[in-house]
């Protein structure tokens, strides 16, 4: 039995690698995506400086960062974007259209693990270039902050990185699973992109209900704050082991979502 | 019949029926109240922290309380959809049969945005009131005078926006990325037009450039008058002014483009 699970896990990620590399040949053909999605990230990276530079015209510190330090944590909000944009609005994102269209169907008929299926079927490519220019941001502040992470600091901020992704994957999961109940609702991305505004300052600048909502609720402050504290060293490397604890309880709770939500779904015809 | 009651009657019809349309996704509505109402929580959450038990150039608490209050109900008030649809009617050819009827589909798309601005404002009329009967801050002098001048100013602010909206949508005529044009707009009206701060909290030169365009008049001036940072005088008229000579330069452009543009649109098609 354990054999057979272990053969389809392989089966699944091999069926995957192929549709990446299909997807990767199609993107290339359409360079000027690039050059157009290059622009928008570098247009948006300059509002985001503007607007902080604004709030920093009337005050020295945010939440008790200083500039250079929320400008980190702007480089890490941008990296996730970059996530978020290049696999899972168009992958996930998706699922909600499909539950009320039935298109599910084609890809619950298919002999591998449906959610990894579902997750990683389509990229937009290009927008991976958000997460190179919003690390070389974050790498730029810390310049500017002549602070030089030490390897630990590091790691502990990959760590806490991985796990950010992994809390934005579950909260797409889990919000792309109210379709299953609630079918007539297609625009559940939009309630995301409302929330994780909300990840583009530290969760400290916040007053005390919405740095709870953010902590704890939506556990938004696990994206940004948490990484970006871990590389400036404001939090020790000690928290890569918390945040490694709440990532993988957030990829256990979208498996156990997506198994529940699938018994829900009775298809195109049913 | 008279021209006032044929055209009452059209118009009844397609709000009407703009209403019925929507309705069948009244989820999909709170979603998107919700999305407009988050960034001028977020704004007002880093001002609420900035500004302490303080003020920043004259703004206390409670003043960033009702400024970013008057936001959410202004902007749900004058926000026009209308390039994301033209560029859709263009591209995918729903404009033709909209040519083919006996009414401008300018009159279409205005029934939309008188349906969807009283829906929105509406929802967030109530969240005011409910805010108002337990925070003294965000409470509203009743003076009459000064109501109707707001509501002058909003629907001058709110005919602006609907052709900048329209007309921006019609460059979909001569390229693809009509939508990204009204991002970059939305983008420098975040500063200009008073979304991430009142303008007498920008540098001065900006603000001053801010005067001579056509933001200001989109959001800003009408947020100052309901909240009672009241432009009194000479500076009333003066914002009265912008709204009427930005609201014909619009017209003037909208004409431009929709006659332009429909001579190249049947080229195409011909």
């Amino acid at each position: 039995m354990k054999r057979l699970d272990v053969q389809a896990l392989k089966r699944s990620v091999g069926v995957v690698a192929a549709l990446v590399r299909l997807n990767v040949a199609e993107e290339l053909q359409y360079r000027a995506n690039f050059v157009a999605s290059l622009l928008g990230t570098l247009f948006w990276i300059g509002t985001a400086l503007l607007t902080l530079a604004l709030f920093f015209r009337h005050t020295t510190r945010l939440g008790g960062w200083d500039f250079w330090e929320v400008v980190v944590l702007l480089g890490v909000f941008n990296a996730l974007t970059g996530v978020i944009e290049a696999v899972l609005r168009p992958g996930i994102g998706q699922l909600a259209s499909e539950v009320k269209s039935g298109a599910l169907d084609l890809v619950l008929a298919r002999p591998v693990d449906a959610q990894l299926l579902v997750s990683l079927r389509q990229l937009d490519l290009w927008r991976f270039t958000d997460v190179i220019l919003g690390l070389a941001l974050s790498a730029y502040a810390l310049e500017r902050l002549h602070r030089t992470p030490t390897i630990l600091q590091v790691a502990a901020f990959l760590v806490a990185l991985a796990a950010a992704v992994l809390v934005v994957y579950a909260i797409w999961v889990a919000l792309m699973s109210l379709a299953f109940w609630f079918v007539s609702v297609e625009n559940l991305s939009v309630l995301f992109d409302a929330v994780y505004e909300g990840a583009r300052y530290p969760v400290t600048a916040y007053p005390g209900a919405l740095r709870f909502v953010f902590v704890y609720l939506v556990p938004i402050a696990w994206t940004t704050t948490i990484p970006a504290s871990a590389l400036t060293g404001r939090i020790g490397p000690a928290i890569a082991l918390g945040a490694a604890a709440v990532g993988a309880t957030a990829f256990f709770l979208t498996r156990l979502l997506w198994r529940t939500a699938l018994r829900r779904y009775t298809g195109a015809s049913g | 019949m008279s021209a006032l009651a044929l055209w009452s009657r059209r118009y009844g019809a397609m709000i009407r029926n703009a209403w019925l349309v929507d309705l069948q996704y009244r989820a999909a509505i709170v979603l998107w109240v919700l999305w407009g109402v988050t960034e001028p929580a977020i704004a007002l959450g880093i001002w609420w922290s900035i500004a302490g038990d303080g003020a920043v150039g004259g703004y206390d608490r409670a003043d960033f309380a009702r400024y970013f209050f008057g936001v959410m109900l202004v902007n749900a008030l004058t926000i026009a959809w209308d390039s994301w649809q033209l560029d859709r009617w263009i591209r995918e050819g729903d404009l033709n049969y909209r040519l083919a009827r006996p009414l401008h589909p300018v009159h279409e798309a205005l029934a939309d945005n008188l349906a969807y601005k009283a829906r929105s404002a509406g929802t967030i009329i109530i969240v005011w009131l409910v805010a108002a009967s337990v925070w003294p801050a965000v409470r509203l002098p009743l003076e009459p005078g000064r109501w109707a001048l707001v509501a002058l100013a909003v629907i001058l602010a709110a005919a602006m926006r609907f052709f900048i909206s329209f007309t921006t949508g019609l460059l979909a005529f001569w390229t693809t990325r009509a939508t990204a044009i009204m991002e970059l707009h939305a983008g420098v009206s975040m500063f200009l037009a008073g979304r991430v701060a009142p303008l007498a909290l920008l540098p001065p030169a900006v603000a001053t450039v801010a005067q001579v365009l056509w933001f200001p008049y989109m959001l800003a001036f009408p947020v100052d008058l309901l909240t009672g940072a009241a432009p009194t005088g000479a500076a009333l008229m003066r914002g009265f002014a912008g709204q009427l000579i930005w609201l014909a330069i619009w017209i003037t452009a909208y004409r431009l483009a929709w006659h332009r543009g429909l001579r190249r649109y049947g080229a195409v098609g011909g």
